[in-house]
């Protein structure tokens, strides 16, 4: 009796642990995102300040680009809502990952406490 | 002394566990304003650069070559800077276009490092409090913290009453134990053989009920008073608690026992509503008995205390109404069948039908009894019983007698009589094919004056009196008045008779 539980609190753990697992990636995605998100806010306003006189580039490989001013703003500001809509995605997939942790955390303690029933049930007899 | 010890131990883990805590997040904190403050310095760095690179027109340098060599150069277009903006953007710009860049970032990092001081700041005083904690609850500082156990108290003194639970589950031990009382009585009741008879409670025992479940609903009635508004379940009035619970349980029996309490509350103001409500439940409910119900009358018991006045004066004690209510409620027990069709049929409005509805029952068929309206000796009987006479106790045993003229098949034109005041004729009397107190017609003549006192003679063996009379005087008096052709009723009963 004791040792099925034991089994069968192995499987949950394995469970338990891929979905913290997943959950971490997409935290951390998300994480970059946010990062992103600021840069882009930062070159938004640069360019902002700057004025005609100035070329911008592009670095797209090794190469630096040229690039007009207002193409750039325009490109700049479709990202930053790109970003935007990403992060929004990561934050829904989050919770669910968050929900479905919770329900084998509570699986796990459940197994738990029968684990130890058993056990001192074990003992007892023992 | 030692549970206060393992407290303060427990306690001491957690404090510590706290300042470990806390301690964490400090270091983590200026490791960023480290990390910050660098950033910075290498922007004020930057600055100076860029203030002095426009001062000459070419520098030379020794530009590296790789990771480990460097080649001798010139620095030129002093004034072109390519910055990068972020997020792999770059724009080229002037020194000083670069120095605006340089000192807006360098604002947000300031913005930064504030932050950072700011919380770093917050946590060391927690530590510090944590520290405090620690020191007190290991009993090693000055300071001691005062304790009280708060244990669960028997005698705990509250002020004013004790709240009583409202929930259904939850009511009065007294209440229950009622309930579950007449629970019993019902259940014992139900579960003899459906079709038995069951044996009449004798009047001491219906009045003892009766005080019973008065008691019980001024019981009711104190906890409605004192009960919240805001509850829905138990709150209602008490007779609708009252039925709830009843309801719940086995529904019909308990209408008729109900009902009694709305009797005896007669007389007060709260009952008439209730009473109607409950004899609608109990008329509602009636459902044709399948085996043959038996009234018992106790008749020969002596006056009740309570005489029930429904309006006009009747002649049914309070013992036979509630006779009669028990044997709606003992019918309704014996079984379910179609309430509606029925519903007219047992409905008793005179005691034509009650003769109607209950029924002897000898050598196993049913019999009807026969009605004490009719009985030539009523000296014994029920309505002779009652002490006082009144002109309205005789108008309605002639209307009764009307009444049950009318339910009887072989009575048809005789019935209007009564109401002839005018007509000196009489009106032909039909055979009765039973003994009856009062054919239904009254020969009114101017001289016959007995017809008149007669409502103030006592009751007692009033009506076969009365007939006699009638009989005697109208035969008198018909025949000078009358044409010989025509025979008065009574003589030509009375011939028939004979």
């Amino acid at each position: 009796m004791a040792e099925a539980i034991q089994k069968k609190l192995k499987v949950e753990v394995e469970k338990y642990a891929q979905m913290q697992k997943e959950v971490s990636k997409s935290m951390s995605a998300r994480q970059k995102l946010e990062t992103q998100l600021t840069e882009n806010n930062i070159v938004k306003e640069e360019l902002d300040l700057l004025d005609c006189s100035n070329t911008v580039y592009k670095l797209i490989g090794p190469v630096l680009v040229k690039q007009d001013l207002d193409e750039a703003k325009a490109t700049v500001a479709k990202r930053l809502e790109y970003i935007n809509g990403e992060i929004q995605r990561y934050e829904t997939l989050l919770k669910d990952m968050e929900k479905k942790s919770e329900q084998h955390r509570e699986v796990l303690s459940s197994l738990q406490q029968e684990f130890q029933k058993a056990q001192g049930l074990a003992v007892g007899k023992v | 002394m030692a549970e206060k010890g393992q407290v303060d131990i427990e306690h001491l883990g957690g404090v510590t566990r706290l300042r470990e805590e806390h301690e964490k997040v400090v270091k983590d904190c200026e490791s960023r304003i480290q990390h910050w403050k660098k950033v910075s310095g290498d922007y004020e760095a930057l600055n100076d650069r860029l203030k002095t690179l426009p001062d000459q027109l070419s520098y030379d340098i020794m530009v590296p070559f790789g990771p480990l060599a460097f080649m001798p150069g010139k620095l030129v277009h002093t004034n072109e800077v390519t910055v990068l903006l972020g997020d792999n953007w770059f724009a080229k710009c002037s020194a000083k276009q670069a120095q605006k860049i340089v000192d807006h970032r360098m604002k947000y990092v300031k913005n930064e490092l504030d932050g950072l001081s700011k919380t770093i700041k917050n946590f060391e005083a927690r530590v510090g409090f944590a520290k405090n904690l620690e020191t007190i609850s290991a009993s090693k500082g000055d300071y001691v913290d005062i304790r009280e156990e708060v244990g669960n108290n028997d005698s705990v003194v509250t002020k004013g009453k004790q709240r009583m639970a409202h929930k259904p589950n939850s009511k009065p031990k007294q209440d229950v134990f009622f309930d579950f009382k007449e629970e019993d009585e019902e259940n014992e009741e139900e579960s003899r053989d459906s079709g038995s008879r069951k044996c009449i409670m004798t009047e001491e025992e219906l009045w003892a009920r009766l005080d019973e479940l008065e008691k019980l609903e001024e019981l009711q009635d104190e906890q409605d008073k004192l009960s919240d508004n805001g509850d829905m379940n138990g709150e209602d009035t008490s007779s609708s608690s009252s039925e709830e619970e009843k309801d719940a349980d086995a529904a019909t029996p308990v209408n008729g026992l109900s009902l009694k309490p709305g009797w005896s509350a007669l007389p007060s103001s709260t009952a008439p509503l209730r009473q109607d409500r409950k004899e609608e439940d109990d008329f509602e409910e009636e459902e044709e008995a399948n085996c043959l119900p038996t009234i018992y009358f106790s008749h020969t018991v002596e006056p009740k205390k309570v005489r029930i006045n429904t309006g006009k004066n009747t002649t049914l004690k309070f013992s036979e109404r509630k006779e009669q209510k028990e044997h709606s409620k003992r019918k309704k027990k014996n079984g379910h069948s179609n309430g509606h069709a029925h519903h007219e049929l047992h409905k008793i409005t005179t005691p034509a039908d009650l003769y109607r509805l209950f029924v002897d029952v000898k050598n196993g068929e049913p019999i009807p009894r026969k009605s004490i309206l009719k009985s030539r000796s009523r000296e014994n009987s029920v309505c002779s019983d009652t002490s006082e006479s009144s002109a309205a106790d005789f108008e309605e045993r002639r209307i009764m007698g009307r009444s049950f003229s009318h339910d009887e098949a072989t009575h048809s034109d005789t019935s209007d009589g009564i109401t002839e005041e005018d007509s000196p004729t009489a009106v032909l009397l039909q055979p009765p094919s039973r003994f009856e107190a009062f054919s239904g017609t009254v020969i009114e003549k101017d001289p016959m004056p007995s017809a008149v006192p007669h409502l103030t003679i006592s009751p007692p063996a009033l009506p076969t009196i009365l007939e006699r009379k009638q009989e005697e005087v109208a035969p008198d008096v018909a025949p000078p008045q009358q044409a010989p052709k025509r025979v008065s009723k009574f003589k030509a009963a009375r011939l028939q008779q004979k």
